[in-house]
């Protein structure tokens, strides 16, 4: 309980900024690096990579191949004949007319033919190349993904404290999901490029002075979609900004709807959430607005390709520079220029957001805070004796925050020792510390005579048994609560235990014994049955050291007597540390130590506090009224 | 719409114009000027049809999924027990971000796509037919063989769309669930155990999508099939007309484009069926939540009563724990039969092993279980004839889970009425002993809490989330086991000021210690979900 009040970096450490969390990251500039290190991601999947951009090569190839077909063989060669020129057909006409002659058929027939291969090449290559880049990409953010969250399962408690879980959380989620958009949408920008530079070059060929005059068109088209970038920029930022802070009041709110019903805010809460919902449709609205003039400009231009095509290509072909197939593949090519600008003007907007994910995931998996690791760590005794000692620990979150102050004491092998004392004393930072949660001073903690902070944190953690006051119950069966995945863990061991402390009995009359799945945190478990739960789970480990940080607060007399006896049992030979509020549970100690404001006041037997009439026998008095009352 | 549709109107003079273009070089003619001019004008109208047109339905769009957000929003306050044990803050969460936002594509663009394509599909049609009726009618036996193909990886994609959707949720529901016991987890020394179980989640979750994309795109690849071998007979075909004479250059050409235009909705419709296909799914998974009725509701005939007095009568009251497995439908029982007669201005002690249905009782009393009629009565009326908000607003209870908002602590204590003043926070604040504390803290009534602000100790929170409950003054207070983490000597602190803050007034309270019994004038002991009385 004796959380520290204010959580700042410790003194030593250097200092984080953790608010980098709270923060809207907003980028204007595009970051090379930070596209290169995504994309470093996608190494492993460097070859479905390349075949992707070898596909796409392809399928551009005969997606222009197919009216070329049409316009130079069928047009100028066999409906105009007599207009034989000699712009390149990409040996499209020989071919054709090999084909004729080989397979005797009309040569309308076989540029027919023609026509229908590359279409099948060109359906089936885009196919490959969709289907590759989706699988790099997929399978890239999938273990970016995992790194990303690995690195958070293992960040120590101190970053825990501070930052909020919901904005960790979507940097796993929907920031992963906008790098998805981004690499997919890389994907359509070659699937657009590589296209309109096959057209182009097709169209220098064939007229390259009417290929000049349209080419004026891409600068307007370009100018066109900068100016709209830069009108609707600060409206994508306040959409952003308002959706997000719809997502989080919405979480909010689920979190606590009992208390929201309980207190009747329902209405509020909702007219709260109608406001920032009312925001974020203005600045759609408005985000509309602006598109509603880019759309129609952009499609307005291959308008005015067409115009000048008939114009400036209907003269070429009178003057006899041109064909008119070369007109009518122009034509068809008209839409395929623009396409690029267009769907460039679209990743932009994605880029600077997927910029922004990028930002924050990286953030995060930069995040080095770590417990300080040996570099030779020692590996603790096979088997414990279980000595603990504490010598002159001193200890704070911040470092105008002393939350203990030269606490010495040293627990012996097999010993029970109770920590007393009251509210913010220190005893829950006391074993956060013995479980190796934070960095202590070197040499203040010892198990065996052993430095903890030459101890691997992983290790400690598996040999001492905690029963914290902030227990978590995931969505799971009731055995896979108890077990956590700890294979040593079987069934009968997992309800050995939970005979133990006293849960079997309602475990049983649960509609699926051990198997019935419980929700979220537990939500159908009242909180005593959850407590016993956590007790269970920590007993089934069978750990060298136990520590119960008020694991029975929750818990009614009649039970706790039960588990009393239980525990009676557990601790002899067996190092334990037990935190309560309850006399009956605090008298039966080795050794009782009481903690006020950091410092340890009285230590001793229960009888050598009472002969000492300090702080304790005060306490103490206090509770035995209660008992004398209820008797 | 019908400013979209006169933009594609206009759009289908184009080809027209550009057939008179194409017929007028073949016959050497120069003048151009017309043909060219022309389109250059339908492009100025079009313009100007589709920048409002576009806008309308995409304003839909927006409205829809502003729309769906507040009833969504209003209808999760409602919900009860039933309701959240079978979809989780991950779950819903997911569905309110990205389900919404698939809706909204695929109103705002779906739709446009639909109608605009659509639409453009048959003016082309008109025009062909009235171009080149038999060329037209070489494409019809075309459409249906689109149309199956498409329709049978349409059915896939909702199908495969529903499994990413989801996925997504369960990968949500992962994080967060990890993150909320983080603690927990490295305890128990389980990251590597969580990061391989994320790891077949995230795995799963890729694979869906994947197969998504697949169909997508195999989708997108037929309908370029398609599309390709009707132009082909349109090509042969029309090209054989051109050499026996039978049409012109130019109206071959205005053909072709036509054709472009008529196919331009198959081609686009493998983006059309996948919007629609997702939104739909979409669609099925927020009506999933919308549909579930509010299980806790006014009585139709619910009256509310002038004056609360606080006396509380329980009759043979017996409840069941919803079950959310289907193989025990019946969930599993809590109280059985219990009856209690408490009279207002009492101090009531509950007591009780773990499981006996203390905090069953008391959720029951204010309805966030909802008890059988009949079983509780406030000042002599059945409370379910009562309405929710008369309830809830005179009897409070101060849950054993200490939530607190982000948000200032004064914000926090004075939560059900945020216009109080701050003389009332602080009184409150003095009731739960949190005065000192407060005082500690350099920003006072408005210092942060909640997950983003100062972190306080599971005993401060308590108090705090006790200051909330004091500090409404209601007839009837219910206290659930809110001293758990609080020293004895603050308790006693507490509790020996209770008395006389509560004078007159009704109080329950669940606790596991004598000492809080002890300041009661009567001790109710559960037992095995039944009532049983100690004076």
């Amino acid at each position: 309980m004796s959380t520290a009040e204010r959580m700042t970096p410790e003194q030593e450490k250097p200092k984080r900024d953790y608010s980098v969390f709270e923060d809207d990251i907003e980028t204007t500039g595009v970051d090379f690096a930070l596209l290169g290190r995504l994309f470093s991601w996608m190494k492993p999947y460097k070859r479905q990579g390349f075949i992707a951009i070898g596909l796409v090569l392809l399928s551009a190839s005969a997606a222009v191949l197919a009216p070329v077909v049409i316009s130079r063989v069928v047009v100028d060669g066999i409906l105009l004949p007599e207009s034989g020129t000699v712009a390149p057909d990409f040996g499209q006409k020989a071919l054709n007319g090999f084909l004729a002659s080989s397979l005797s058929l009309h040569p309308l027939i076989t540029a027919c033919l023609l026509f229908a291969l590359w279409t099948v090449c060109w359906a089936a290559f885009s196919h490959g190349f969709r289907i590759m880049l989706a699988r790099t990409v997929l399978h890239a953010l999938r273990d970016l993904r995992r790194d990303l969250f690995a690195h958070l399962e293992r960040l120590p408690s101190s970053f825990y404290d501070r930052v909020a879980v919901g904005r960790v959380m979507t940097r796993l989620t929907n920031d992963i999901e906008t790098l998805f958009e981004l690499l997919a949408g890389f994907g359509v920008l070659l699937g657009e490029f590589v296209p309109f530079f096959v057209a182009v070059t097709v169209m220098l060929a064939l007229d390259p002075v009417l290929t000049g005059e349209l080419m004026v068109l891409l600068p307007i088209a370009a100018i066109a979609t900068y100016i709209f970038r830069v009108a609707s920029r600060r409206v994508y930022r306040a959409i952003r900004s308002s959706l997000s802070r719809l997502n989080e009041n919405l979480q909010e709110n689920l979190s606590g709807i009992e208390v929201v019903q309980l207190y009747g805010r329902e209405r509020l809460n909702y007219d709260h959430y109608t406001s920032i919902n009312r925001d974020n449709r203005a600045q759609e609205n408005r985000a509309i607005l602006i598109e509603s003039f880019y759309g129609p400009t952009m499609d307005s231009m291959a308008f005015l390709a067409m115009s000048m095509i008939v114009w400036f290509g209907g003269h070429h072909v009178l003057g006899g520079a041109a064909t008119l197939g070369s007109v009518v593949l122009f034509a068809q090519f008209a839409d395929m220029m623009f396409r690029p600008i267009v769907a460039m003007g679209e990743q932009w907007n994605v880029l600077f957001r997927a910029m922004a994910s990028s930002e924050r995931i990286f953030q995060a998996l930069d995040w080095d805070e770590a417990l300080a690791e040996p570099a030779r760590p020692i590996p603790l005794p096979e088997k414990l004796e279980g000595r603990v000692t504490f010598d002159r620990l001193t200890f704070g979150y911040s470092p105008g925050n002393t939350i203990l102050r030269n606490v010495s004491f040293t627990i012996e092998p097999g010993e029970k020792v109770a920590i007393v004392g009251p509210t913010g004393s220190g005893k829950t930072s006391l074993i956060r510390l013995l479980c190796r949660f934070y960095d202590v001073p070197p040499g203040s903690i010892l198990i065996d005579g052993v430095d903890i902070m030459q101890v691997l944190p992983a290790e400690i953690r598996t040999r001492i048994g905690v029963v914290l006051q902030d227990f978590h119950i995931f969505s799971g069966s009731v055995y896979e609560n108890i077990a956590l995945g700890n294979p040593a863990i079987t069934r009968d061991a997992a309800e050995r235990a939970a005979r133990m402390v006293h849960a079997d009995p309602f475990i049983r009359a649960l509609p699926q014994g051990y198997d019935t799945v419980l929700t979220e945190r537990g939500r159908n478990l009242s909180h005593g049955q959850r407590q016993l739960l956590a007790f269970a789970r920590v007993l089934a480990m069978n750990p060298e050291i136990l520590i119960l940080d008020e694991a029975t607060a929750s818990i009614d007399t009649e039970t706790e007597i039960v588990i009393q006896d239980a525990l009676r049992e557990l601790t002899r030979g067996r190092t334990s540390i037990i935190i309560a509020h309850r006399l009956q549970t605090i008298r039966e100690a080795d050794k009782i130590v009481v903690l006020t404001h950091g410092e340890v006041r009285e230590i001793g037997s229960h009888e050598d506090l009472m002969a000492l009439g300090g702080l304790y026998k005060t306490l103490y008095e206090l509770q035995v009224q209660d008992v004398s009352g209820e008797a | 719409m019908s400013l979209i549709n006169t933009g594609r109107l206009l759009e289908a003079f184009m080809p027209l114009f550009l057939k008179e273009g194409i017929d007028r070089i073949a016959a050497g003619s120069y003048a151009l000027a017309l043909p060219a001019l022309a389109i250059l004008g339908l492009m100025v109208l079009r313009y100007i049809a589709f920048s409002f047109g576009r806008r309308f339905v995409r304003e839909v769009g927006v409205e829809v999924a502003y729309e769906l957000r507040q009833r969504l929003y209003w209808h999760l306050e409602l919900q009860g027990p039933r309701f959240f044990s079978r979809f989780t803050t991950g779950d819903l969460m997911a569905r309110a971000i990205n389900d919404i936002t698939l809706i909204r594509q695929m109103v705002g663009l779906g739709t446009r796509l639909l109608f605009v394509l659509g639409f453009s599909g048959i003016i082309a049609f008109a025009f062909m037919f009235h171009q080149s009726a038999m060329l037209t009618l070489l494409m019809v036996p075309a459409l249906p063989v689109f149309g199956i193909a498409g329709w049978l990886i349409a059915r896939r994609i909702f199908n495969q769309s529903m499994l990413v959707q989801e996925g997504f949720s369960i990968l949500s529901a992962q994080v967060q669930e990890n993150l909320n016991g983080i603690r927990t987890i490295q305890t128990h020394a389980q990251e590597d155990r969580e990061i391989d179980r994320f790891e077949k989640t995230s795995d799963a979750y890729a694979r869906d999508y994947y197969r998504l994309m697949f169909l997508n795109s195999a989708l997108t690849s037929t309908m370029l099939i398609a599309t390709g071998f009707t132009t082909l007979a349109v090509v042969g075909y029309g090209g054989y007309l051109v050499t026996s004479g039978g049409i012109s250059i130019g109206t071959f050409t205005a053909f072709i484009f036509y054709l472009a235009m008529m196919l331009a909705p198959i081609k686009e419709g493998g983006i059309m069926v996948t919007l629609f296909q997702r939104g739909g799914s979409a669609a099925a998974r927020i009506f999933e939540v919308l549909d579930h009725r509010p299980e806790i509701r006014d009585e139709p005939d619910a009256a509310p009563l002038d004056r609360i007095g606080g006396s509380l009568t329980v009759k043979g009251l017996s409840y069941r724990h919803p079950s959310s497995s289907s193989e025990a439908p019946e969930g599993w029982p809590a109280l059985n039969d219990v009856s209690l007669d408490i009279e207002a201005g009492e101090m009531i002690a509950i007591l009780g092993r773990v499981g006996s249905g203390k905090s069953t009782l008391l959720r029951c009393l204010v309805r966030l279980l909802d008890p059988p009629p009949g079983t509780i009565y406030l000042d002599g009326r059945d409370i379910r004839m009562l309405p929710l908000t008369q309830l809830r607003s005179q009897i409070a209870l101060v849950p054993q889970d200490p939530f607190l908002f982000a948000a200032h602590l004064q914000q926090n204590i004075s939560y059900d009425n945020p216009s109080r003043e701050a003389e009332a926070v602080w009184g409150a604040a003095e009731a739960a002993d949190l005065e000192t504390t407060i005082k500690r803290f350099p920003e006072r009534l408005e210092t942060m809490v909640g997950e983003r602000g100062v972190t306080l100790s599971g005993g401060q929170k308590q108090r705090a989330s006790l200051a909330r409950g004091l500090i409404r003054e209601t007839p009837v207070l219910l206290l659930d086991d809110c001293f758990s983490s609080v020293d004895t000597e603050t308790e006693e602190f507490i509790l020996s000021r209770l008395k006389t803050l509560r004078k007159g007034r009704t109080t329950l309270m669940v606790s596991h210690r004598v000492s809080t019994a002890r300041h009661a004038d009567r001790i109710v002991v559960l037992e095995d979900g039944r009532g049983d009385r100690h004076a």
